[in-house]
């Protein structure tokens, strides 16, 4: 395989965007991507549109053709990848081969989803038809109710506690201020949204024991990456940053199949093979993206990733190793929780905010001399997973 | 009473719901139809609040129940309290309206003779 190298790096910011569509979005986010690389009048081989479900959001499919004609990419391949939440992450690995095999030298990847066009329990449904058809979908099964399920019978086994989801739902926020790209830009407190006799009023609970400052919000947002090979991206002149590994594993489709509900075994796989393919370990990253659509898969996810000792995770973010400035800094971005989860761009997301981070172009949040980064892209809930170790090169 | 239909491996034995084609564990092809048996232990649940579009309600409890033959599922649980490790007896009700349909799953309440 060549080496695949983030030639560009681009997003919009993540808000509720009523004056775009989804086709504007994808379009802006790409553009960026390949103004970030000074990539100009060149071609690009093949886009991929990471997105989850703009047939039921927006009302539009074959959203790759009209993103290819809008930003002029003509006659270049153009698919649209769907892996539920880690559709995102699926479009920069299919990128990412498309380079790798030598069939394509210039990819753009974009990720994108308009979710505000319908209202809240609309979207509640339309993320909840990932589920199983008869086996979850009817009995009223949500996103939060499978991360409920999953936080109960955790938090009980590891000793995680409100106050340890709390502390991730702060720090995720605290990260997001400085983030001009994050959805959420509010300072919260222990007390407002835990301690406080009247906390429940500010933080409600959506699905037992998670409350509302556990969950993303519902975002509009796209980003995107030009994947390139590097020899283009020496031409180029940006600083290079490599993709050194990339894995994905799956899981059972429904929670209920896994013999131990509290084992995230497709998060270990494919952070394990990522891994083994950069030639790196946990301990060589400095800079973490974690796919927080809930505050719990946060900790659960710093542990099967292989960071944390499984139990470990919440007392690293109880001693600050998670904040910027600790040991391991994860979502210094604001994560889900705070950029917001618009489903199709995260994935991509992540990865642009890490290839700011190792270019040193991170601003405010910036991790001293970030050379290793890793994301992890959680689709369905933790059934068709994917990891990915950056590195700068240059 | 109508209920779930979950999948016995014929070659290893192994308990699924929902259907696979291939068994979870040993990949076999054969599969006997078995029902639930006897009372179901809840594993996990948890309480929504905020319930997606067509179930105009709050507080309905979901969890994952295991029978006495090894069949895992979702239900509805419709119990005043509710702790992980109580048994509970099945019911076959409707949960949710689709597409106008009234569609029947499984709904969960205490043993009377819990333990």
């Amino acid at each position: 395989m060549r080496p695949v190298v983030i030639s560009g790096a681009g997003m919009i910011p993540f808000e509720r965007r009523d004056e775009d569509s989804l086709i504007d979005m994808l379009s802006m986010a790409g553009l960026k991507a390949m103004d970030d690389a000074g990539f100009g009048e060149r071609p690009v081989d093949a886009l991929y549109v990471g997105n989850m479900a703009s047939g039921l959001f927006n009302h539009q499919v074959s959203v790759a053709s009209a993103v290819v004609d809008r930003l002029n990419l003509l006659p270049a391949a153009a698919d649209r990848i769907e892996n539920g939440p880690a559709s995102g992450g699926s479009a920069v690995k299919n990128g990412f081969l498309a380079v790798a095999s030598g069939y394509a030298d210039a990819v753009l990847v974009i990720g994108g989803e308009k979710m505000r066009e319908v209202i809240g329990p609309r979207a509640t449904d339309i993320v909840a038809c990932m589920t199983h058809p008869q086996a979850e979908y009817i009995y009223g099964v949500t996103l939060p109710a499978m991360a409920g399920m999953f936080a109960q019978v955790y938090m009980d086994k590891y000793g995680v506690t409100p106050e340890h989801l709390a502390m991730v739902s702060i720090k995720n926020q605290d990260n997001g201020i400085l983030n001009p790209y994050a959805h959420i830009q509010m300072k919260i407190t222990m007390e407002g949204i835990l301690t406080h006799p009247q906390a429940h009023i500010n933080n409600p609970v959506v699905a037992d024991p998670l409350h509302l400052y556990d969950c993303c919000p519902v975002s509009d947002g796209a980003a995107a990456v030009l994947l390139t090979t590097q020899e283009l991206a020496k031409e180029l002149g940006r600083p290079i940053v490599e993709i050194a590994g990339v894995a994905q594993a799956t899981d059972t489709h429904t929670l209920q199949e896994r013999q131990d509900p509290t084992d995230l075994k497709a998060v270990t796989i494919a952070s394990q093979k990522a891994f083994s393919m950069a030639g790196l370990e946990p301990s060589d990253i400095d800079v973490v993206e974690l796919h927080d659509a809930f505050t719990i898969l946060e900790i659960a996810e710093s542990e099967h990733a292989g960071f944390f000792a499984k139990g470990e995770g919440a007392k690293a973010v109880e001693a600050g190793e998670t904040q910027i400035g600790g040991s391991l800094p994860i979502n210094t971005s604001g994560g889900l929780k705070a950029r917001g989860h618009p489903v199709g761009a995260t994935g991509v997301a992540q990865i642009v905010d890490l290839t700011w981070q190792l270019r040193g172009e991170a601003g405010e949040r910036q991790v001293e001399d970030a050379a290793n980064g890793f994301s992890l892209n959680f689709g369905g809930f933790g059934n068709n997973v994917l990891a990915f170790v950056l590195r700068r090169l240059s | 009473m109508s209920t779930i239909t979950a999948y016995k491996c014929v070659n290893c034995g192994q308990v699924m719901y929902p259907h696979h084609l291939r068994c979870l564990n040993c990949k076999g092809r054969e599969f006997e139809e078995i029902e639930p048996k006897g009372k179901g232990v809840l594993k996990t649940y948890t309480i929504v609040n905020e319930l997606p579009w067509g179930i105009d309600e709050r507080g309905r409890i979901l969890g994952v129940v295991e029978f006495e033959n090894g069949v895992r599922a979702l239900a509805m649980i419709k119990a005043d309290k509710v702790k992980i490790g109580m048994k509970l007896v099945p019911g076959w009700e409707p949960v949710r309206v689709i597409g106008g349909v009234k569609t029947q799953g499984l709904v969960m309440r205490p043993a009377k003779h819990s333990g």
